[in-house]
């Protein structure tokens, strides 16, 4: 039920969105899939006090977007309830407050927090994450943000986010494509590539200060850059030897060292927390998944099923590798456990691509070719991040700053 | 008569000026824009370091409509044009004569490509001074950056034939945009028969 009216709610606020500031270009966020009737109920009153944001409606929308917790409105019947009050006062403009109770008992969480008008909206996802914490044992997602590239005209953007598609920052505009925006574990850099003076370069820029640092602008191909485990290493592709190779630089020192040598295409590469790398190759004759150690040497292949699987992204413990995979002509989001080396196909449209984990390891964003979706890493919970204009290449930003 | 005297005249000089950019230069496969800027006649006008704006994250403007160049449409569509349409943002205008399509996955030469690429090598073994860059593109199936590789082989194949053709090595430059810069915006067959290509820009 209130599933629907969130659902209403937002299309009635992108209505509004679309006829009265078209610069706007909010990602609203629909629950496709699993929610209905599922999840843990809780009941969430409006908050009192006169705040300027909707405080109880953000959490539930958060709750409601995790599909695991159920909200309802105050007073139905639920395991759980949430009441709290936001109002003017304290040190920084206001003071919010919130409890979140079981059907009996002392409340299991009784927090205050004091904040200025523009936190009003982090402070909510925050009582989310923590509700979401406390009742699952999970780290939330509400707090987090997500990078993506957009375009419209004759231009590229580099976006970041919040994690419900709100407050969508240009962080970057370009005349040229820009493509493969990756997050430094701390979340405060983005490396990406950008096609800017028309040939490809990897740049480092720190989002919060908007400098950038050209990582590296070799002859050919400059592509795919990926952050190793403790940000000191950026690994990307360069062609500039006459293919495409993966290649790994110290950022300190600058100094690139190349880490595969075949005829074939070498690319995408990404870090496992042990320092090795898979990446994509096609030296097989088909695009498969690839493992090599720290220093290069043998690879070793990892995906066997199909004739194409491309673009992996590691899970933050470093078990599950999501790729692009392809049957029948149709290319999917797939997930491999290589714990049990079990294969398992995520997603059901035709053009899925570019998938990225989230910092908790349970869902997975990547873009259907028109729109980003989530997907959850056991499949049950499907967010469709629809926005105006394109969105392609997401990326979820780590926890951290 | 004159006009074109002069035109050549200005050709050359450009020429001389991007011999003089790459002096110094000891990759000798440099693809700096500097000296495409220079040295063709169309399509390339874009300046290095100077189409790309970073705002940092606290001040950066939430709404992008704003930052279009174009003053054309609003809404951040895609841009794109139909079959045969220059496409705007979509990289160079280029004739169809400047074109060579290839088969899905494949980075082979049809025999239907010959002649476009004899044509355009014979344009650039008359005329050493002309440098081309070959731009390599895919269809939107798959991975983006797989597809740059993809793009990046096609336009290789491109350059190998006309180099079998006589043109000199140094005469091309080769990027690759893979799906980034479709041709047409459709996702039919039809639309992705029109996306894998290489253009040869001069």
């Amino acid at each position: 039920m209130i599933s629907t009216a969130l659902k209403l709610f937002g299309l009635i606020a992108l209505l509004l969105i679309g006829r009265f500031a078209l610069a706007q270009q909010p990602l609203t966020i629909d629950i496709t899939k699993g929610v209905q009737g599922s999840g843990i109920p809780i009941a969430i009153a409006p908050f009192g006090g006169g705040a300027p944001e909707d405080i109880a409606g953000i959490i539930a929308s958060d709750l409601q977007r995790t599909g695991k917790i159920a909200p309802q409105p105050a007073g139905a019947r639920a395991d759980y309830s949430v009441t709290g009050q936001a109002q003017p006062g304290g040190a920084r403009g206001y003071i919010v407050q919130f409890q979140l109770a079981g059907i009996q008992g002392a409340p299991l969480l009784n927090l205050s927090f004091d904040v200025p008008p523009n936190q009003l909206r982090p402070v909510a996802h925050r009582i989310s994450d923590l509700i979401y914490e406390k009742l699952t044992g999970e780290k939330g997602l509400a707090g987090t943000r997500i990078a993506y590239i957009a375009s419209g005209g004759d231009s590229w953007y580099l976006v970041v986010a919040d994690a419900d598609g709100q407050n969508p920052r240009v962080i970057l505009r370009s005349g040229q494509p820009l493509m493969s925006p990756a997050w430094s574990p701390d979340g405060g850099k983005l490396a990406y590539v950008s096609f800017e003076g028309r040939r490809p370069q990897i740049i480092v820029q720190d989002i919060y200060s908007g400098a950038r640092r050209v990582v590296s602008a070799a002859p050919g191909i400059n592509g795919a850059p990926s952050w190793s485990p403790n940000g000191q290493r950026l690994a990307f592709t360069l062609s500039k030897d006459g293919n495409p190779e993966i290649y790994a630089l110290d950022l300190a020192t600058q100094n690139p060292v190349r880490l595969t040598s075949s005829s074939a295409i070498d690319t995408e590469p990404v870090w496992l927390p042990d320092g090795s790398i898979v990446f994509t190759s096609d030296r097989g004759g088909s695009p498969q998944l690839y493992r090599i150690g720290p220093g290069g040497g043998a690879a070793q292949r990892l995906t066997f099923e199909g004739d194409y699987n491309a673009r992996p992204t590691v899970s933050p413990d470093g078990r599950y590798i999501a790729m692009v995979h392809r049957r029948g002509g149709r290319f999917h989001i797939a997930v491999l456990d290589l714990q049990t080396r079990q294969f398992r196909v995520l997603t059901s449209g035709g053009l899925d691509e570019s998938p990225s984990f989230a910092p908790n390891g349970k869902m997975i964003i990547y873009s259907n070719g028109q729109r980003l979706t989530a997907v959850s890493l056991d499949g049950s919970v499907k967010q469709d991040f629809t926005l105006r204009g394109n969105g392609r290449d997401p990326v979820w930003a780590p926890y951290g700053r | 008569m004159q006009y074109i005297t002069r035109n050549l005249i200005a050709a050359a000089a450009l020429a001389l000026l991007a011999g003089c950019t790459s002096t110094g230069d000891t990759t000798g496969q440099d693809q700096t824009g500097a000296q495409q800027d220079a040295t063709t006649e169309q399509g390339i006008t874009a300046q290095p370091g100077q189409d790309a704006y970073s705002y940092p994250y606290g001040q950066a403007p939430s709404q992008y409509d704003t930052y279009d160049t174009t003053g054309g449409t609003a809404g951040g569509q895609a841009s794109g044009g139909r079959p045969g349409q220059a496409v705007a943002g979509g990289g160079s205008a280029v004739s169809a004569d400047r074109i060579v399509y290839f088969s899905f996955d494949s980075a082979e030469i049809l025999p239907e490509s010959q002649t476009i690429i004899s044509k355009n090598a014979r344009v650039l073994t008359g005329n050493t001074r002309i440098i081309t860059q070959l731009e390599g593109h895919t269809d939107e199936r798959g991975s983006r950056e797989y597809n740059i590789a993809l793009g990046e082989r096609r336009a290789n194949a491109v350059r190998q034939a006309m180099i079998a053709m006589g043109v000199s090595p140094q005469q091309i430059r080769v990027v690759s945009y893979g799906e980034e810069r479709p041709a047409d915006a459709g996702h039919d067959e039809q639309s992705y028969a029109l996306n894998r290509r290489v253009e040869i820009v001069y």
